[in-house]
């Protein structure tokens, strides 16, 4: 059960990061739903570091978390900001 | 409280003090800064060029003056074969559009002396800039940006750069051409002089902006920057910012940014890939800096080659590391709106038909993390 809550929660976290880069970044042919969760934003996406910057800056207004400048790398694609704000919100 | 300044342009001196964080300090929302029309119209605004992905080109080993501390000059790089051949470029400007770059920056030695490379850099990549020493004018159909580069009277330039009459023929060439920014780099030595430069320039209706004397690897030389010239050389930015705001590209955030005695790498640290070893996103993974055999090499590659890193208050160097820590900034409204001025700023300096705004933030900040010493 527990398992499945922390999915869900990820799930959510998922959709909502996606509804932020689309509209930050003005996507126009993707959606919350059909965007890809592995889909690497720097190889696949091409998005660049003030993209990026942009979106971090929403995503800490969001969730009220601090995203350090040398944990960009870690926001590899939606799964792993997702991870990544699952554990500071917990 | 922030770090604001307190001291008005005249009175601040570089700083080297920490500042320490104020755990009561009221910490912004990024929604709440865009909350303000002012810094919102201004962010829309310089976004809209979030696209552009730098890497600079050697395109010639020749120059046509030669100054003392010149970069180029430094360093094995001058020794490198000349490729000449248009097709050859064509081929190398293609290919960098095809890894993503959108714009160019044509430097070392002297690219005006390559018109005909220059033509097809600008057919392949509509977007760059040129560093040029101004003296041979460069066909109006290469529609970049052209930056020249002055470092003081007519008397200055006889002694330091063995050019004679440079700024007549740099005026001469270049005023009234919407390309061309005049770049006036602060040395040790020139800075009383640089009021009498600008106002025969602005005379000219001629735009001007500001470089720092960033010193080679192993130059100690007269030109190189000391705390009072560092002080001197902010006092001086302001004052000709506040007479000719209207054809002084700067802002009071830019003048602090370049004259602390702290370097760019250690305000903001450098994202070049000579400093960062990093190949995620952003210019360690993208910047290349070719030579005149187009060949690149990571580990020294840079805006301003053979610098010496600590020392690198260059401002091509700024208008990137400054830029890319746009979070760092977005913590308090004096930050964002010294941050947008600075990005403004570096627009309107390289983008053919940027408009520069107004300055937002007319009072000095600090760097993020650092304070103005008391005056």
């Amino acid at each position: 059960m527990e398992a499945t809550a922390v999915k869900g929660d990820l799930g959510r976290i998922e959709s909502r990061v996606a509804e932020i880069i689309i509209e930050e970044l003005k996507l126009e042919e993707v959606t919350p739903s059909s965007f890809e969760r592995e889909l690497d934003l720097v190889d696949e996406l091409g998005i660049d570091s003030m993209d990026l910057t942009a979106v971090v800056l929403v995503l800490q207004d969001e969730y009220g978390i601090t995203i350090d400048e040398d944990d960009y790398p870690q926001l590899k694609n939606l799964r792993s900001i997702a991870e990544y704000i699952q554990d500071r919100i917990q | 409280m922030s770090n604001t300044g307190q001291t008005t342009g005249a009175t601040v001196v570089p700083l080297d003090r920490t500042a320490s964080h104020d755990p009561n300090e009221r910490r912004w929302k990024f929604s709440e800064l865009l909350a303000d029309e002012q810094m919102h119209a201004r962010w829309e605004k310089v976004r809209k060029f979030f696209f552009l992905r730098e890497s600079t080109y050697d395109m010639s080993n020749r120059c046509n003056i030669r100054c003392e501390g010149c970069y180029y000059f430094e360093g094995d790089k001058q020794f490198t074969r000349e490729n000449r051949d248009p097709e050859a470029w064509r081929a190398l400007m293609r290919a960098e559009r095809e890894r993503g770059i959108t714009y160019v920056v044509l430097a070392g030695a002297e690219p005006a002396l390559v018109p005909e490379l220059l033509e097809v850099c600008h057919q392949e990549m509509p977007l760059g800039s040129i560093a040029s020493n101004g003296v041979r004018h460069i066909p109006a159909s290469v529609g970049y940006k052209i930056h020249i580069s002055v470092w003081g009277s007519d008397e200055t330039s006889a002694r330091v750069r063995r050019a004679k009459r440079l700024l007549e023929r740099q005026i001469d060439n270049y005023a009234g051409d919407e390309r061309a920014v005049f770049v006036y780099t602060y040395t040790r030595e020139n800075i009383a002089e640089a009021e009498a430069v600008i106002d025969r320039l602005v005379a000219n209706d001629c735009k001007v902006t500001f470089n720092m004397f960033s010193s080679p690897v192993g130059y100690s030389g007269p030109l190189r920057h000391d705390s009072a010239s560092l002080s001197a050389t902010r006092c001086s930015m302001i004052e000709l910012l506040e007479r000719y705001p209207d054809h002084v590209l700067f802002s009071p955030y830019s003048a602090v940014a370049h004259t602390c005695a702290k370097g760019l790498h250690d305000l903001y640290r450098c994202s070049y890939p000579r400093m960062n070893p990093s190949t995620h996103i952003g210019l360690g993974r993208s910047f290349r800096q070719y030579r005149t055999d187009l060949n690149w090499d990571r580990a020294v590659a840079c805006c301003v080659p053979d610098t010496d890193c600590p020392d690198c208050r260059h401002y091509a160097s700024g208008s990137a590391v400054v830029t890319a820590r746009l979070q760092r900034h977005a913590i308090d409204p004096d930050h964002f709106r010294a941050w947008l001025d600075y990005v403004d700023t570096y627009l309107a300096v390289w983008v053919m038909g940027y408009r520069k705004g107004e300055n937002l933030q007319p009072v000095p900040v600090a760097p993020p993390g650092f304070m103005l010493s008391p005056p």
